[in-house]
């Protein structure tokens, strides 16, 4: 009979784990090596046109006149939209909190650079890249609010004129007695920082194929969907059609990182089909589209930030007061990164009350959108350098200084400030082994030789929280409430015996079709490879979410422990009445449904799924000719926030220590990694391979944070970086190769132990980095606020002490 | 992101090639000459150029060649930029140039643009402009009128503006013989390895009786061509090889260099203070290797 | 004249004969005209070095060469690594997954056609050489290390089946 929650890889019917927490290869990998995965530009329907969208050079500007006649008349283009077509048909894009949405293309005004204005199909891109050139706009300039700042100002431009105010959302979470602890600290350590924008930048832009059934008003879109279901709902609203008529399908992706964008490009590639009469159209959006206008900027944030602390180092309160800019307006829900920090904001810490004073506006620049981590990678490189400040203000070793203030491992579960309760975690046993693996004496005594010598040499010991398993419900504080982030998939097993996962989401990097058929060849005891994992239409699929807040691997796995357990039970009542026994004597173990009593005897799968589908004759009579099971999964225990947003959201609290050394130029501002050093601890490794590839990939996407990655934007919000000329993605030869050692704290509440594990590395390695800069920086007294710390940035601060 | 139209031309000889760029050029067409396309392509695709024809020269298998004249090395317009690098002869013969070429952009850009494409496309941030520069190189190019030599101090006019004439073409740079015991370096700061330059400095020099002598330093990526440091280079000559000297030389280049360029990854500013301490660290190194 | 010009190339060993525009690039042209989808674009400006394929055996960017660039030349892809009889990958392809030098795999393609050329010029690279090597070309995901260990391991194997 069935057993309970499978707590450990040692609970799985198996006599020893075949697959589970080992290195397994991917069985992604052949598809992707040998360039035959259907991304979705490798996809090409009968009949397909090619869009091509013209985009506002303008900030903020009124639209006076759309001359679109001369692309119209142009041999081979099908059809030409602009904004009065979305004014007809469509509604602006739902937005948390609401009303700070635009249309997919701009109506009556533009509100950033890069904004769709009009649009194209024609039969291949170049000619509607032509086609663009013949439309004429008018515009009347407005003035702009080119950031933050001037967001606020009085008399500034609305962005959004109907809301009165450029304030999407002003609010102060409390949490405990902060004034307090402020007012009875010995000291107390502020400071401002910076954080520009970066984003996501996945190697693949978004792309669509978008089809509209104008007899049947249904629309079916192929696409690099990251989150197929709410991309369903989302065009729903917007294009007004019922969600059960809209099939997304999702392609594989080359990356996502949150920043995958496709709203505004599904929408008007959708209503190009339903202009062309109903002919697919293809969009793929190219690099400056993206770098533009897509889903690749994020984090726009002018943090004040204050610790207070006791003459023994404890830690005793933190507040935070951020000013976020959202960009032009909230479509991509930028405003739940400014939230997400919510779910661990007093990091490893046992800081007994915090405040976040939340300030979140509109302006001219493009709209942000997620980025891998969400929202922590800025907000712990805030807490992260006040804790260093703190430890240089004591003269303290900053790694002793986290060490007094851990969450000690006795303490789990334990609730933070702002109300998530974390699992479990042994901080300073993560610690202690990044101290070891890196040689801390002796790094810092070759620091103190290098600094000797006039050498700026900087050490970064930067422990960090990675909340997993991404859940909506503290998100009600900004708009988008809910309880339970459903993950369904079907397992299936056919007259042979082979077995097939169904899931709502499709490839993107992180492996989870593996992981999906490595829970389930040992659950059912077959060979993984044997396994295949497909991908359901967003319409017939079970409810999922898809990869988004380190909860794919864990949510998973839950989903198919979930569907192979249903499967066991009813395998076992089959069997049962086979054999002509009870259900409880029989058991699924190493792939074969067998008698307890007697386990010489017993059946495979493929017989009792073979019995099943093809002898109804033989099956008990209330038992359907089915050998499928679906589950659906969502962490168990989440609850509804209060009204200072504490809720139990995100289910795993894994942790990390990176430590790293640098060197700055003294003449050039340039920073050199010298050594980097990560010890980290997610529970269960469901693939220890890939654990090492999301730590290494978010370590590479830390160091562009921290030193190259920025857009910039100029005075009149005017977008300087556009092009990957100067957005600058870090190469091989800037990513430093780290030395790792592991921990390994099974999470009690999680399937198997694992704890979400993808954005933990972008946690940490920006705040680790900016603080061994300003380690290297402190005999000169000057410390950088700002990221990225590039040599410019640098080398200007030098300048104050040249 | 796809060029606008164009239509496309690939003479199989020289004079045909010349022969049509003259024709265009009288009727006012706007062509253009396509050699490796690393650096006219990004432009065609983002539409910044739009000629109205490409005249390739790919067919010109005779502008591929790297050959010893007596002392001059010379390097044919078309030769791809990474044959130039696995040449054992530039390699040894023409040591500052290989270098430079080591340092421009990857080995597929290597691979497909070509030596004559980079002098000719006149990036104020390539390596190459410089280290003519410094080297006295020497551009041959070949017109309706016939062939002429024109020294590098003369061919870089403005931020990708040669002294070529648009019926003209490149065909060969030529580096004067290597005098032995030529001390030599090149240096710069690029955000990303293989990146084009923020700011560089190339330098050559001798030491004779233990004084530098015969000091030459260029620096790119700073003005609207490379330029050479002259007030380092006539502060440096006749003075001993010492870091103070070298410092000095250095301030005094960079300190004349005309305002440099800003963008949004080095000001102005920044990027004087980029040639003063590459030029410190190049003086030195070209020092070290001077025998 | 704008209009289309004969194109004949040799692509991974076979033989095509197309009018294109001139202004095709030659990703576009292996994309969407042969259907050989293996070649990715990342930028179409140069930078990512997705695009790679090699030409006449050199590594080079698909998104700056035109389709015309590539008359009478031989392009070779992604597509002609694995063994056409048997479906077995190349040592190279192998050696990127059993040692993760994957993640999306997007990027893959444009780093093993460089590393072809690196380790065809180079059987026994150092760590160095590598990097020099793909630093042509981006990877979002991956943070590099394991890229850095496919192609050891790859080089490795190549090596040990050269001498066995
Ligand atoms: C990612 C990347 C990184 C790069 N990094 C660097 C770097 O670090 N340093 C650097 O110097 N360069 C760099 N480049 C530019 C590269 O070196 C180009 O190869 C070079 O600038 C142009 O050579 P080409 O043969 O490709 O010329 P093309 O791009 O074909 O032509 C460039 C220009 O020169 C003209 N032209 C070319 N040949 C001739 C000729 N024979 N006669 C007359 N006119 C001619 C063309 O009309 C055009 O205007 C980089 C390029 C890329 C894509
Ligand atoms: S697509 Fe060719 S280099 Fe990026
Ligand atoms: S594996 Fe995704 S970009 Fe390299």
């Amino acid at each position: 009979m069935a057993r309970g929650v499978l707590k450990l890889p040692e609970d799985l019917p198996v006599s020893v784990p075949r697959f589970v927490g080992k290195e397994v290869t991917r069985l992604e990998d052949p598809g992707l090596v040998t360039g035959t995965a259907e991304f979705i530009d490798n996809l090409s329907l009968a009949g397909m046109l090619h869009c091509a969208i013209l985009r506002s050079p303008h900030p903020h500007a009124r639209i006076l006149r759309i001359d679109t006649s001369a692309a119209e008349a142009m041999d081979g283009v099908a059809a030409v939209l602009t904004g009065e077509d979305l004014r007809r048909w469509c509604n602006p894009a739902v937005t948390a909190p609401e009303g700070w949405g635009s249309y997919s293309m701009a109506v009556d005004k533009v509100r950033f650079v890069g904004e769709p204005v009009a649009a194209v199909a024609a039969c291949n891109r170049y000619l509607a890249e032509d086609a663009l050139e013949q439309i004429r706009v008018e515009y009347e300039p407005l003035p702009c609010v080119p950031d933050a700042h001037a967001a606020t100002t009085p008399g500034a431009s609305l962005v959004f004129e109907e809301k009165g105010s450029n304030v999407i959302q002003s609010r102060v979470y409390d949490w405990g007695e902060v004034d307090r602890m402020f007012a009875e600290a010995d000291h107390v350590v502020s400071n401002t920082f910076r954080w520009n924008r970066v984003g996501a930048n996945p190697t693949e832009t978004f792309g669509c194929i978008c089809q509209w059934d104008l007899t049947g008003n249904a629309l079916t879109c192929h696409g690099s969907y990251q989150v197929p279901r709410f991309m369903a709902l989302g065009r729903s609203a917007t294009l007004r059609l019922p969600a059960n008529r809209i099939r997304i399908i999702a392609q594989p992706m080359g990356g996502g990182f949150g920043g995958k964008g496709g709203p505004r490009g599904t929408d008007i590639a959708a209503l190009l089909s339903r202009k062309a009469e109903g002919r697919p159209v293809k969009y793929i959006e190219d690099r400056i589209e993206y770098l533009l206008a897509g889903g690749g900027q994020s984090w726009d944030r002018h943090y004040e930030a204050a610790l207070a602390v006791r003459a023994d180092g404890t830690i005793t309160g933190l507040k935070v007061k951020l000013l976020d800019d959202q960009g032009a307006g909230a479509e991509g829900y930028g405003t739940i990164s400014a939230a997400k920090p919510l779910a661990a904001f007093t990091g490893c810490y046992r800081i007994e009350a915090a405040r976040y004073d939340l300030t979140l506006v509109a302006t001219n620049r493009a709209p942000t959108y997620p980025f891998r981590g969400y929202g922590p990678p800025p907000h712990y490189f805030v807490l992260e350098s006040l804790v260093d400040m703190a430890a240089r203000k004591l003269g303290m070793d900053p790694a002793e200084l986290r060490r007094r203030n851990y969450i000690r491992p006795e303490q789990f579960p334990y609730v933070v400030p702002s109300g998530n309760e974390y699992d479990s975690g042994q901080y300073e046993v993560v610690l202690d082994k990044a101290l070891a693996l890196a040689d801390y004496a002796k790094l810092r005594a070759e620091q103190a030789r290098a600094r000797a010598a006039g050498r700026l040499i900087g050490i970064g010991v930067v422990s960090t929280v990675e909340p997993g398993v991404f859940d909506w419900n503290c998100y009600a504080t900004v708009g988008v409430p809910g309880v339970g982030v459903p993950e369904g998939v079907k397992v299936a097993v056919d007259i042979l015996g082979n077995v097939t996962v169904a899931v709502g989401f499709n490839l993107q990097g992180q492996g989870q079709f593996t992981v999906a058929a490595q829970v389930a060849a040992d659950y059912l005891g077959v060979d993984m490879h044997a396994v295949r994992v497909a991908t359901a239409a967003s319409d017939v699929a079970l409810p999922h979410f898809g990869q988004g807040g380190s909860r794919l691997g864990v949510s998973v796995t839950g989903a198919v422990l979930g569907a192979c357990r249903k499967l066991e039970v009813l395998f076992c009542r089959v069997v049962a009445h086979l054999m002509q026994t009870t259900p409880e004597q029989v058991e699924l173990m190493d792939g074969r449904l067998r008698l307890k009593a007697n386990p010489a005897v017993g059946m495979t799968l493929a017989e009792v799924a073979g019995t099943m589908l093809a002898r109804s004759d033989l099956l008990p009579p209330d038992v359907e000719p089915c050998p499928e099971a679906n589950y659906v999964w969502t962490a168990p225990g989440r609850t509804a926030p209060d009204e200072q947003g504490r809720c139990k959201s995100y289910l795993t609290a894994a942790n990390a220590t990176h430590l790293v050394m640098v060197e700055v130029d003294r003449e050039t501002g340039q920073t050199s990694i010298l050594g980097y050093w990560i010890v980290d601890d997610c529970g269960t490794r469901l693939n220890p391979a890939t654990v090492d590839g999301q730590i290494e990939g978010g370590v590479a996407q830390g160091v562009g944070a921290a030193l190259f990655e920025e857009y910039v934007y100029g005075e009149s919000a005017q977008p300087l970086v556009t092009t990957f000329v100067d957005y600058l993605i870090p190469t091989i030869g800037e990513v430093p190769s780290s030395r790792k050692a592991v921990v390994v704290t099974p999470s009690p509440v999680s399937p198997l132990g694992a704890k979400g594990t993808g954005e933990g590395a972008i946690h940490t390695t920006p705040a680790a980095i900016m603080c061994a800069i300003n380690d290297a920086l402190s005999p000169l007294g000057i410390e950088v606020r700002e990221t990225p710390a590039s040599p410019r940035r640098l080398w200007q601060l030098l300048q104050q002490v040249a | 992101m796809k060029p606008a139209p164009f239509a496309y031309h690939a003479p199989e000889t020289l004079p045909e090639a010349i022969t049509l760029l003259q024709r265009f050029e009288s009727d006012g067409v706007d062509a253009k000459i396509l050699a490796g396309g690393q650096s006219l392509m990004p432009m065609l695709a983002m539409r910044v150029a739009r000629p109205e024809v490409l005249v390739d020269l790919r067919r010109l298998r005779s502008l591929d060649y790297i050959r010893a004249e007596g002392g001059t090395l010379t390097i044919g317009a078309m030769t791809p930029k990474r044959a130039a690098e696995q040449s054992a002869l530039v390699r040894e013969t023409q040591p500052l140039f290989h270098a430079a070429t080591e340092l421009v952009g990857h080995v597929g850009v290597r691979n497909r643009g070509t030596v004559g494409g980079s002098f000719a496309h006149a990036d104020p941030a390539s390596e190459y402009p410089a280290v003519a520069l410094v080297l006295d190189m020497e551009l041959k190019a070949v017109g309706p009128a016939g062939e002429r030599t024109i020294p590098a101090a003369d061919f870089f006019v403005t931020y990708m503006t040669t002294s070529l004439e648009a019926t003209e073409v490149l065909t060969e740079v030529r580096l004067p013989a290597w005098t032995r015991g030529t001390g030599w370096a090149i240096q710069e700061m690029a955000r990303r390895q293989g990146d084009l330059a923020l700011a560089g400095v190339a330098a050559t020099l001798r030491l004779v009786r233990g004084a530098c002598t015969g000091v030459r330093l260029a620096a790119f990526g700073v003005n609207a061509t490379a330029v050479r440091l002259r007030a380092a280079e006539e502060l440096l000559e006749g003075q001993r090889p010492e870091a103070a000297n070298f410092a000095r030389a250095a301030a005094a280049g960079a300190g004349n260099l005309e305002e440099p360029m800003s963008c949004v990854h080095a000001s102005s500013e920044y990027r004087r203070q980029l040639v003063e301490v590459l030029a410190k660290r190049c003086l030195a190194e070209a020092a070290s290797r001077a025998v | 004249m704008t209009d289309k010009q004969r194109v004949c190339v040799t692509v991974n060993g076979r033989r095509y004969e197309r009018w294109v525009e001139p202004r095709l690039t030659l990703v576009d042209f292996l994309r969407h005209e042969l259907h050989l989808g293996g070649t990715h674009v990342g930028c179409e400006h140069g930078i990512c070095g997705l695009c790679t394929v090699l030409i006449d055996g050199r590594s080079g960017r698909s998104c700056l060469t035109l389709a015309v660039q590539v008359d009478g030349a031989e392009v070779t892809t992604i597509e002609s690594l694995r063994d056409p009889s048997t479906g077995a990958l190349h040592p190279i392809q192998q050696a990127f997954v059993d040692a993760h030098g994957l993640q999306c795999g997007f990027c893959t393609p444009g780093f093993i056609m460089t590393t072809v050329e690196l380790l065809r010029e180079n059987p026994d690279p150092s760590d160095e050489e590598i990097k020099r090597a793909l630093d042509g070309n981006l990877c979002r995901c991956t943070g590099y290390q394991s890229i850095l260990a496919s192609v050891r391991l790859a080089a490795r194997r190549l090596r040990e089946g050269r001498e066995a």
